[in-house]
């Protein structure tokens, strides 16, 4: 058989889904054809790709976008006037801490994010007052995740985490309620997302500083290793005597060490 | 643990269950996650559109039609959203080296420098054959499911990943020889 036969068949060959006869007919052609071969050879090598893995707080990114998705869903209706009184007053962030507030804004954020999804589809240009409105939503957006950084749930937190990913430049005072976040929040959920979520802005000088100090102060060894992978992921070098520090701190978690090792190493 | 088939998953979160749908992403993610990053070499989009694929079902759950294969389902969706987002920010930074994952060490050093090599050819291969072959070869899609994705002959899925696969030898031989020399 000619190659250009043997073609049509060896996509099916590579899937093993042909019959006996066809697939020894292949073999055959591919045993005095070098073309063929390595087509299948390079198929093979593909393998060798690894299979990469996301980020430790993708997972957590999900729950809160999950939760934000259900809160707005059981509450938009009921509460959609009540958001727009409510708004504007000026007691907003006190408003926002209420249980109340918690549930009207998941709503808003998700009509956000709908919205923000319509204009995406739609090929015409943002009119003017579409524009206008974008750039109010984008306000309002920022003062939520602010609000959402300082609640006292950490599932809360964490949306506000999460929402602040959703924007490719961040605003000053989120980048620095996103800091703070990182170094002193409780929950080592949300410690996880805000460092997932500053990653993305790596090119600020003050991200990895603060990357850097947090693993001078950072106690659980789940955001010691983040860090340390980060830092490696960033290849920067300058993190070398930090981590040196860090290996040689007493009572460091076994893993958390071998980690710092191997970024010692990697880093070289 | 649940074993549940991915369809019935998915029935259960278009009727309301959405916490069912927390199963079906720790299924989907890694490979939602590698389809991406191998096909753009970004890691923050990837994880990016990983979620957006997750939020869109939920929007959408209730398309979801009994007797649809999912995984079909979720690639249909996350091509679009790919497409939608390129839409919204016209690529600036796609596939740039230093946005690359480091390669992990290996046992040799050989087959590392094989599988960079073959990282970068399958970088050099035109978008449409690098997904092509990233959905027969890493998302374990039959021809039929990526015929109806594509929305081509089924003939035409064979043509084309014979093509993508002759191009992808061709460039990681010009890479070999590259390296050799
Ligand atoms: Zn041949």
């Amino acid at each position: 058989m000619k190659c250009e036969q043997i073609s049509e068949l060896l996509p099916d060959y590579l899937q093993g889904s042909l019959s006996p006869d066809q697939r020894r007919t292949v073999e055959t052609h591919l045993e005095q054809c070098a073309d063929c071969s390595e087509e299948v050879a390079i198929w093979q090598k593909l393998s060798l790709l690894p299979v990469e893995q996301p980020g430790p707080a993708s997972r957590a990114r999900f729950e809160a976008v999950l939760q934000a998705y259900q809160a707005g869903r059981s509450n938009q209706p009921a509460h959609n006037s009540q958001w727009r009184k409510r708004f504007s007053s000026w007691n907003v962030f006190h408003w926002l801490r209420s249980p109340l507030g918690a549930a009207a804004w998941s709503a808003a954020l998700l009509a956000i994010g709908i919205f923000a999804g319509l204009r995406l589809a739609g090929p015409k240009p943002p009119s003017p007052d579409l524009a206008a409105m974008q750039s109010e939503l984008a306000n309002m957006k920022q003062l939520v995740v602010l609000s959402m950084l300082q609640q006292q749930s950490a599932s809360a937190r964490l949306e506000g985490v999460t929402w602040s990913t959703r924007d490719q430049q961040l605003d000053p005072r989120v980048l620095s309620a996103l800091l703070h976040t990182l170094r002193y929040d409780p929950s080592v959920d949300v410690r996880l997302a805000a460092l997932d979520a500053l990653s993305r802005h790596s090119a600020q000088p003050q991200v990895r500083s603060s990357v850097v100090s947090a693993l001078q102060e950072q106690q659980s060894p789940l955001v010691q290793v983040a860090l340390i992978d980060q830092l490696v992921e960033w290849h920067d070098r300058d993190a070398r005597p930090h981590l040196e520090k860090l290996r040689q701190s007493p009572n460091l978690n076994p893993a958390v060490r071998q980690r710092a090792d191997r970024a010692i190493s990697k880093l070289n | 643990m649940t074993l549940a088939p991915d369809e019935d998953l998915m029935l259960q979160v278009r009727d309301g269950a959405g916490e069912m749908l927390g199963v079906l992403f720790d299924r989907y993610q890694t490979p939602l996650f590698n389809f991406y990053s191998k096909l753009t070499g970004d890691r923050t989009l990837s994880e990016d559109l990983v979620q957006e694929v997750f939020l869109r079902i939920l929007k959408y759950r209730q398309s979801y039609r009994p007797g649809t294969p999912f995984r079909a389902w979720i690639y249909q969706i996350a091509r679009n959203a790919r497409v939608d987002h390129f839409r919204k920010f016209p690529r600036q930074t796609a596939l740039e080296p230093e946005m690359l994952p480091p390669v992990v060490p290996s046992d040799s050093a050989q087959e590392q420098q094989e599988v960079e090599l073959l990282r970068r050819a399958l970088r050099m291969l035109p978008e449409d054959k690098r997904e092509i072959l990233l959905l027969c070869r890493f998302q374990e899609l039959k021809y039929e499911e990526i015929a109806a994705l594509l929305g081509c002959e089924l003939n035409t899925v064979r043509t084309r990943i014979h093509r993508a696969l002759q191009e992808l030898r061709k460039s990681f031989h010009q890479l070999t020889k590259g390296t050799a020399s």
